[in-house]
């Protein structure tokens, strides 16, 4: 009798020990993430795979993902694009083909950028990417499953110029200094249509990438009597350098940066130089509604927390929330359901989709931003502004 | 006593000889698994690597004939890009059919090498080095800045398919993989022949060769402008592969990855450069997720094969083979 | 545009970007003239440089020369190591030192992406202000910098030329065998230059990091500049790296200011190649 005590016993144990263990029989879902990894834009490769894990995290923490009524466990592939077109396309292929991946954070850059997105459309695979060569929503055409999930200088640009313009309308002449690679020869004609439509002359020059040596350059701007500098889309390091030798070269107008954003970097090169400095921000990390992610950020990394995580952090939300809002996980409905999200709020506040004038197809998320203040050696937000939804 | 001696003339292997008749059975064996393995394991992301596999190897071999004259040019990928410009300017710009593109794209790189040979390949080995190098910078900045015409660092996008029928990857491999044998099949016919053997003369002796009669300097610039137009042939297949051109593409790391991949496959038989550019594009393929670790690992590859066996793996096969070789004898005995 | 002032400011540009050329210069020249090698990871020697007076300056405070003398030394006494490892294989092969150092450099700037991860620090200047000396400005650290590489310099020079070292060092690097019969012990003179170049390849480091701002890759600019200095000098020729820098630091200045970057790039590289072409030992090297 008590042999059989014992059998019951142990067949009854692992019944419920079946039905403790829903996790191992939970689905995983492949989000795949594409950035630079290697090489020198590292930094920017590390806040897509953190701000990806973060939200990642987040929904397992809370149990999963629920689709359509069955969960899933939202699982980060991350791959290495070095920054180039043919790393971004090995990178997509692998995430494609041989992860079966079908929603793809990323990437960063324009040339991977311009070359992850043909073959995603093609293979039908969401893309939500960064980049600011505005052929990346151009060249999609109707019906495309690749969106931006960040403002380039197209969406931020006006407004900004604008405000400037209505509160400093002494401002004439402009002096834009870019690097020479995609991104700044991407800038240059837009920014500079932005300020010539307010009235402000341009003046511009280009520099190689990984130049750190500005004083020739700062020494030509000076012959030029201009009013402001914009350090539009130069990396916090050189946006940094380019404000101290200005300083150290004897340029007393003003500095900002429609670009960025870099100020904590620009802080801590520049010191005492930095004061009076105006920069375009995308987050507000001293916000009381921010601090939660810092937290969570400093629970498991260390170091300066790049100021573009929150924005894959929230391209992540919306993903998720575009998945659940499908109920499946076929990319048509799921690219229908990112078009129809409004008001959802990540963190960047409730979201918005515009840019059919200026792509031809409204997948351009428009974020708030804000413009920050340089005072005593910190930062101080001025205002929050919006993109136009055009 | 561990150390280099301190003559400066550094010895070199004999350039390998496989045995005649392992020759062709070899070779029908490899042509079937590359021409055959797509059909056994269809993933598109193989044909993507197989497919830069197969590219890099018509650069690497062009290198390669460069090299057995005695150059080292740190610019072969700057010629590639002009390849792959001018191709894709003839098509885009000038509405060219693509096929005739990829003829533009190679004349326009022969011709770039055929203005600049004369000049530069008079220059001696360490010399040569240097203004490839520069070269290869100053011709990637014209890329960068002439805006108008090369669309500047953001490139030239929307770049057509070869053919229509021929878009796919699948289609692409085998596109690319012919011209890859045609490019190395060239290179094989030229280093066997006696071109061939002046070259290596040339190379282990200039001046002995200049007087036996050798024209060396036309010799030189021949090569130089054939390895150059069929690195250009690289480039506008490149550009149809990929479908999207930028300066990226072309710098000195690509060039100097072609140089690595002559020297660890090994620098004085046509095998090396094979063998090297698998190595090159495969292996990152493999150790994805530790970038940083690998790329130390093959840092520290690259001081071994330097240090110790510079002919190359090519080399290290052959001194292994002629060790097993010795024992046999000398169990014979 | 070609005021005074402007032309006055150009001038102190060109100085302090000289003085730094010349310091990276001068190690690269140092070891291709006496052991035939060609460095190509001397940019990854100057990195550490900069790392160590990170560490030495900015986390543990230590006052400013002392660190960066200090900083330099730790730098090569350390690469000592690779130099037992990597170096002594390459002596007077100089096409095997290419590859090889190259691939050294691979393995010393991914080995410190690991170590000390990407992100570009700044290193604290050691002076802040700027003096004003009616139109012109010149900030203080600037000034710091020519002043430090002059006193290199000037050390440098009295060794070579007046001590029994600096001679059995340019002997060697006239023809080694020569000195070697003479009774000069190469492993040790090797070890000697190799010390002297790395420190000073470190020197020009930390004060580069300073200026401008510190990470793994920052050493892939001085090695550019090295190249084009010594070739414009003469490839083991020291007064040749000094002109070299020099040559390079003003024109630099000059070119950028009045005609833009890109503008100077390709005249200095194309002088650099006329040069190879027409002159390749450059303008104080030696025939060969």
């Amino acid at each position: 009798m008590w042999s059989r005590l014992l059998k019951a016993a142990l067949v009854g144990l692992s019944l419920i020990s079946c039905a403790c263990v829903p996790a191992a029989a939970q689905d995983v879902l492949k989000i795949g993430g594409i950035g630079p990894l290697s090489g020198g834009g590292t930094a920017w490769g590390l806040a897509v795979q953190r701000g990806v894990e973060m939200a990642v995290d987040e929904v397992n923490k809370a149990g999963g993902l629920t689709i359509g009524g069955k969960t899933y466990q939202p699982k980060l592939v991350m791959f290495d694009d070095q920054y180039t077109a043919a790393g971004g396309r090995t990178a997509a292929e692998r995430l494609i083909n041989v992860e079966g991946v079908k929603y793809i954070i990323g990437p960063i850059g324009s040339p991977s950028a311009l070359a992850v997105v043909p073959i995603a459309n093609e293979a039908k695979v969401i893309v939500l990417s960064n980049g600011y060569a505005a052929d990346i929503l151009r060249k999609s055409g109707e019906g495309a499953y690749n969106f931006r999930a960040m403002n380039s200088n197209i969406e931020f640009g006006p407004a900004m110029i604008r405000w400037l313009h209505e509160r400093h309308p002494e401002i004439k002449k402009v002096a834009i200094i870019v690097t020479n690679d995609a991104t700044g020869q991407a800038i240059l004609p837009t920014l500079g249509a932005d300020y010539k439509a307010a009235g402000i002359e341009v003046w511009s020059e280009s520099y190689e990438r990984g130049t750190k040596e500005f004083m020739p350059l700062l020494t030509r701007m000076l012959t030029q009597n201009v009013d402001l500098l914009d350090l539009n889309s130069n990396a916090p390091g050189e946006a940094g350098l380019l404000l101290k030798q200005a300083r150290q070269v004897g340029f007393k107008k003003m500095i900002w940066q429609v670009g960025g954003p870099s100020v904590d970097e620009i802080i801590s090169i520049a010191g005492p130089l930095a004061n009076g400095f105006l920069s375009y921000d995308v987050f507000d990390f001293n916000d009381p509604g921010a601090k939660s992610f810092v937290d969570t950020y400093r629970a498991k990394w260390s170091g300066v927390i790049n100021a573009q995580t929150p924005g894959w952090y929230n391209a992540t939300k919306i993903l998720f929330k575009a998945l659940q809002e499908a109920g499946s996980l076929d990319t048509d409905k799921v690219r229908d359901a990112l078009v129809k999200i409004e008001g959802y709020d990540g963190i960047y506040g409730p979201v918005t989709w515009g840019g059919k004038a200026d792509y031809g197809i409204a997948h351009q998320l428009l974020n708030k931003f804000w413009i920050t203040e340089v005072k005593d050696g910190a930062p101080h937000a001025l205002t929050v502004l919006t993109p136009e939804k055009k | 006593m561990v150390g280099p001696s301190s003559t400066t003339v550094e010895s070199e292997p004999r350039p390998s000889t496989t045995p005649r008749s392992y020759f062709w059975p070899i070779a029908v064996l490899i042509l079937a698994f590359l021409g055959g393995w797509p059909l056994f394991v269809p993933n598109q992301f193989l044909f993507t690597i197989g497919t830069f596999i197969v590219l890099n190897a018509i650069g690497a071999t062009s290198l390669h004939l460069i090299i057995r004259t005695g150059h080292i040019s740190l610019g072969h990928a700057a010629f590639m890009g002009v390849g792959a410009y001018c191709c894709v300017l003839a098509v885009t710009k000038f509405g060219l059919s693509p096929p005739l593109g990829l003829i533009i794209g190679m004349a326009g790189s022969g011709l770039l090498a055929l203005l600049i040979g004369p000049v530069v390949l008079r220059l001696t080995g360490k010399y040569f080095v240097l203004v490839t190098f520069l070269l290869g910078e100053v011709i990637r900045m014209v890329f960068v800045e002439w805006i108008s015409v090369t669309g500047g660092s953001n490139g030239i996008s929307g770049v057509p398919p070869l053919h229509p029928l021929l878009a796919s990857p699948m289609a692409t491999y085998y596109v690319c993989l012919a011209a890859s044998l045609f490019c190395v099949g060239l290179c094989a016919r030229i280093l066997s022949s006696e071109v061939g053997r002046t070259i290596d003369s040339v190379r282990e002796a200039e001046n002995v060769a200049e007087c036996s009669g050798v024209p060396v300097i036309r010799l030189k610039v021949s090569i130089f402008v054939i390895a150059c137009a069929l690195v250009g042939l690289q480039g506008g297949l490149l550009a149809f592969f990929l479908r999207y051109i930028d300066p990226t593409s072309f710098s000195m790391v690509e060039s100097l990855n072609l140089v690595v991949m002559n020297v660890i496959g090994g620098m004085y038989s046509l095998a090396g450069p094979l063998i090297g550019t698998i190595f090159i594009v495969a292996l990152p393929e493999l150790l994805r997720g530790y970038v940083e670790l690998q790329r130390v690992f093959f840092g520290i590859i690259l001081i071994v094969v330097m240090a110790t066996f510079p002919g190359g793996m090519v080399d290290l096969f052959t001194r292994v083979r002629k060790i097993m070789a010795s024992r046999n004898a000398g169990a014979v005995g | 545009m070609f005021s005074t002032t402007i032309l006055g400011q150009v001038f102190l540009n060109g100085l302090s970007l000289s003085a730094i050329y010349v310091l990276i210069a001068l190690g690269f020249t140092l070891l291709f003239g006496i052991m035939k090698v060609v460095n190509f990871a001397h940019g990854a020697f100057a990195m550490s440089g900069g790392y160590a007076l990170y560490y030495l300056y900015g986390v543990l405070g230590w006052p400013y020369l002392p660190a960066i003398l200090l900083s330099a030394l730790f730098v090569a006494t350390g690469a000592l190591v690779l130099e037992f490892l990597v170096f002594r294989w390459f002596y007077q092969k100089m096409f095997q030192s290419m590859i090889g150092l190259l691939g050294l450099n691979i393995a010393m700037v991914f080995a410190s992406v690991i170590l000390f991860d990407v992100y570009e620090r700044s290193i604290p200047p050691a002076l802040d202000g700027v003096l004003q000396f009616g139109e012109l400005v010149i900030p203080t650290d600037r000034l710091l910098v020519v002043a430090i590489a002059a006193v290199v310099l000037l050390v440098f020079w009295v060794f070579m030329s007046f001590s029994r070292y600096g001679l059995a060092m340019r002997a060697a690097a006239q023809d080694i065998e020569i000195a070697e019969t003479q009774g000069i012990r190469t492993r040790q003179i090797y070890r000697l230059a190799f010390f002297i170049a790395i420190f000073m390849a470190a020197l020009a480091g930390g004060i580069y990091a300073q200026i401008y701002a510190l990470s793994p890759f920052m050493g892939d600019r001085p090695l550019t500049v090295a190249f084009i200095v010594v070739i414009l000098g003469g490839m083991g020729s020291i007064p040749g790296a000094a002109l070299g820098g020099v040559i390079l630091g003003f024109g630099e200045s000059f070119l950028s200011t009045f005609y833009g970057s890109a503008a100077s790039s390709f005249v200095s590289f194309g002088v650099v190649i006329a040069l190879l072409i027409v002159r390749p030992w450059g303008l104080l090297g030696t025939p060969e």
